[in-house]
């Protein structure tokens, strides 16, 4: 650093006579003797907070601090405890649930809480014409269908006059029921989801005026105005009633679209918690030698196999692909990353550590399965998405490893992320594709029902097994917990023999906090700066 | 003088058509589907893809989403981005520190420019004009991105004097670092162009005749030297301010100053086509208006062109 010290002498020259002087102020301390964190996040500035209009991870971030879940993920056991809500009981099909809410509990602007905020949040959130991205989460919910009605492609969706779901009825003043359209047995789990928040009456009356001053029921509120662009400052809220709340007095988010940028700010003490990015995953413990944190992520990659390409089809190359494949060498490529054995991430009740049978690495037996199943015609196409600064080099990484150990020819296709989905969603894409998935609630079925379900709006393979299928819908409609679980388990040993996905790695996040917090690790909510303690 | 700016103006119109369309088109024909490359790998319901294509007119044929976005332009309606920003008060917050930036810039810019240039043309060969070869050699050679990011790791990092990004520090405390990243790295164009026009002026035979006929050399610099070598120097400067905001592109994204640099960088990578063909326009006026500004200094300092 010393010769590019010298080489920017001129520079530092003249930045000291225009500013007279360094102040090498800091802000990560905040004020006075309270609590107080700066948690920086490498994103583009929020438009609007609305947790029901948001399944990005940035807005859900800033969101968890101001809204309250029914049920949340207990960090040190993995078991749901109830926060906004007193019971979640389903009826012995499990097609019926009823949810009874705390007394008690009220909103930031003073309005009590009631199961009619829930009814009426999620009937609009449900409407289609409002284009709310967790409108999807009410499919499952009888009535669905009439207020998102089909539309061909290309349409303008037409106006429903149907407002409210069939399925939601309220009981009393704090007890609701929600009537699915076919049983399903964790839809207790699905409530802990911050898409189903409740916005209280004034902002449901008119969402866009409170676009940018939301008024939650969770731990924090807005502490000030925000300002378009700013960071986003939040005081502690007295009328919070829940469980686990927060340690913090007061908590800035400051967006920093770029992560090296975020990073630096770290470095020169403004911020209290950063992400580590891609670039410093290599250096980023000399960094910060006593200041990192790690924890597994619940997402999983994979390798996606074209199912509408016949050179596919055959499960045994399916395992002769995944058995060529060194995981722990691609791995070692990502950085902080563990192979996967399986399809499910380990933090998940009713993960196995050895679920795959195919993915040891051994390339003599990949050979033989190969050759067992009738070979290769043609070379092996890789796409990579080029809006990836890695997505080149880990597809080169899985093709010279299928050349190597199968004798393949491979070649490499780059297209920015969203054509490589609309071509594999028209069956059209060429060859193989990487994929990636991360559930939305802590259950096994939140990884094998989207990827896997012949309608799983995440099935990139576009794979379809009745058996499977008929499988899950057994395990949804299972209501003992452990019972369901053995189900979804030969569910995944279905999919693992198909392979319409070959598991690849589970990447592990690392962050740098300041000396004053330590971020809350756990290994079923992985790193949160939000529940970090103080020194 | 009015009849000129008015033709000029109405000759810009036109220009600005095709220019806008061309920008449109290219954004249009980006590979991609930007509510899909928003959404990531999350599923979006056919209901809330369609509610949301239809609100942007995604489904519409080309010609008629351009239409619509220069009506939007024109009618002052700009409505949001994908995203859900409202593009008004993004150009409320976006605009003030593009300019505070680019002027700040252009201004480090200028004085390094000129003054290194003059003072290196008329001591030709000495010791500053060496180093500012050298000097203006390693700035052109390095990349640009190499020198924000090292900017920022020693002045805001290392040795903490200035704002490492952000806008938190105010004007003119968290504009200093890049600006001057900005004037430095521009200044080396302008420095070699005004050394070279000042040494070609100086030999120059009309010098050579003030000479003879024993004029001072003050009065040779201020009064012949200066006012020809300007010529060239002002047409440079003419193409920095419209410069200046591709520099504020990179910038603006590296130190993060939420201004119009950004905003253009986000939707580009998000194919906005609207607020990429608002942006341009913008930019396009501005580089019209710039380009009449020195077209008036020009015909100002050098009487023949007035006419032209």
């Amino acid at each position: 650093m010393r010769r590019v010290t010298g080489v920017l002498g001129v520079t530092l020259g003249l930045a000291l006579v225009l500013t007279g002087c360094g102040d090498g102020k800091t802000s990560g301390s905040g004020s006075g003797g309270a609590k107080s964190e700066v948690i920086a996040l490498a994103a583009d500035p929020l438009d609007f907070i609305n947790p029901l209009n948001e399944n990005g991870s940035p807005g859900i971030q800033v969101a968890q601090a101001m809204f309250a879940p029914l049920v949340a993920t207990d960090p040190n056991t993995g078991k749901v405890v109830n926060v906004m809500a007193d019971s979640v009981t389903p009826d012995k099909t499990s097609q019926t649930w009823t949810i009874k809410l705390k007394a008690g509990n009220s909103f930031q602007n003073g309005q009590p809480l009631t199961a009619k905020d829930y009814i009426d949040s999620w009937n609009l959130t449900a409407e289609g014409a409002n284009a709310w991205d967790n409108n999807g989460f009410f499919s499952k919910v009888e009535g669905y269908e009439a207020l998102n009605p089909p539309t061909a492609e290309g349409a303008t969706p037409k106006p429903t006059s149907v407002k409210a779901l069939s399925g939601l009825k309220q009981v009393d003043d704090l007890t609701f029921t929600v009537k699915l359209k076919v049983p399903f047995s964790q839809f207790g789990l699905t409530l802990q989801y911050l898409g189903l928040a409740p916005l209280p009456e004034e902002v449901r009356k008119d969402p866009d005026a409170y676009k940018r001053k939301p008024i939650g029921n969770g731990p924090y509120k807005l502490d000030g105005d925000w300002s378009n662009g700013g960071d986003i400052k939040l005081a502690k809220w007295d009328g919070y009633k829940g469980p686990n709340a927060p340690e913090a007095d007061a908590i800035t988010f400051r967006f920093i679209p770029n992560a090296d940028t975020a990073y630096n700010e770290f470095l020169a003490g403004t911020v209290d918690f950063v992400d580590v990015p891609a670039t410093k995953i290599k250096t980023f413990k000399t960094d910060a030698p006593d200041g990192w944190v790690a924890g597994e992520s619940s997402g999983a990659n994979y390798l996606v196999m074209p199912d509408w390409d016949q050179r596919f089809k055959n499960p045994k190359l399916r395992h002769a692909f995944s058995m060529a494949i060194d995981r722990k060498a691609l791995a070692d490529l990502v950085g902080l990353a563990t192979p996967s054995n399986g399809l499910i991430s380990p933090d998940i009740n009713g993960f196995r550590a050895d679920a795959c049978k195919y993915c040891n690495f051994d390339a003599a037996a990949a050979k033989t399965l190969l050759a067992e199943g009738g070979g290769f015609s043609g070379p092996v196409n890789i796409n990579y998405n080029t809006t990836s600064a890695t997505g080149q080099l880990f597809a080169e990484a899985i093709g010279n490893m299928l050349r190597q150990n199968l004798g393949l020819e491979v070649k490499y296709t780059g297209k920015v992320g969203s054509e490589l989905t609309e071509l594999a969603q028209q069956r059209k894409l060429d060859g193989l594709r990487f994929g990636g998935w991360g559930h939305d609630y802590p259950s096994i079925e939140d990884y094998l029902t989207p990827m896997f379900k012949t309608t799983g709006d995440a099935n990139f393979a576009h794979y379809s097994n009745p058996a499977l299928d008929a499988l899950l819908a057994k395990g949804d409609a299972e209501p003992n917990p452990e019972a369901a679980i053995k189900l979804y388990q030969q569910v995944e040993d279905i999919a693992l023999e198909d392979m319409p996905l070959i598991p690849l790695y589970a990447k592990q996040n690392a962050y740098l906090h300041s000396a004053k917090i330590e971020p809350r690790v756990s290994k079923y909510t992985g790193v949160q700066a939000l529940y970090s303690t103080f020194k | 003088m009015t009849r000129f700016v008015l033709r000029r103006i109405l000759a810009a119109v036109p220009i600005g058509l095709i220019v806008t369309l061309g920008v449109f088109a290219l954004v249009f024909a980006m590979p991609g589907d930007p509510l899909r490359e928003l959404a990531g790998d999350k599923p979006i319901p056919a209901a809330v893809m369609a509610a949301k294509r239809a609100q942007f007119h995604l489904d519409d044929p080309f010609v008629v989403q351009y239409l619509l976005s220069m009506k939007d332009i024109f009618t002052g309606n700009f409505g949001t981005t994908f995203a859900g920003a409202d593009i008004a008060s993004q150009l409320r917050l976006r605009i003030p520190v593009t300019l505070k930036l680019a002027t700040m810039g252009l201004i480090i810019q200028w004085i390094a420019g000129l003054l290194f240039g003059l003072y290196a043309g008329f001591k030709r060969n000495g010791v500053v004009d060496r180093i500012l070869l050298l000097a203006t050699l390693f700035i052109l050679a390095v990349p640009l991105l190499v020198v924000y990011f090292a900017a920022q790791y020693v002045f805001g990092v290392e040795l903490k004097w200035l704002p490492v990004s952000g806008i938190a520090h105010g004007y003119p405390m968290s504009y200093l670092l890049p600006a001057v990243c900005i004037g430095l790295t521009g200044f080396a164009g302008l420095a070699r162009l005004t050394r070279t026009s000042i040494v070609e002026t100086a030999n120059a035979d009309f010098v050579k005749t003030a000479r003879a006929k024993g004029l001072g050399e003050q009065r040779i610099l201020w009064g012949h030297v200066l006012p020809n070598a300007l010529l060239p120097m002002v047409t440079f400067m003419g193409v920095d301010v419209g410069g200046i905001f591709a520099g504020a592109l990179l910038a603006e994204s590296i130190f993060n100053l939420p201004g119009l640099g950004q905003f253009m960088f986000q939707a580009i990578k998000l194919k906005e086509g609207g607020v990429v063909v608002l942006l341009s326009t913008l930019a396009f006026v501005m580089f019209i208006a710039i380009n009449l500004i020195v077209d008036i200094i020009y015909g100002a300092i050098d009487p023949r062109v007035r006419n032209v």
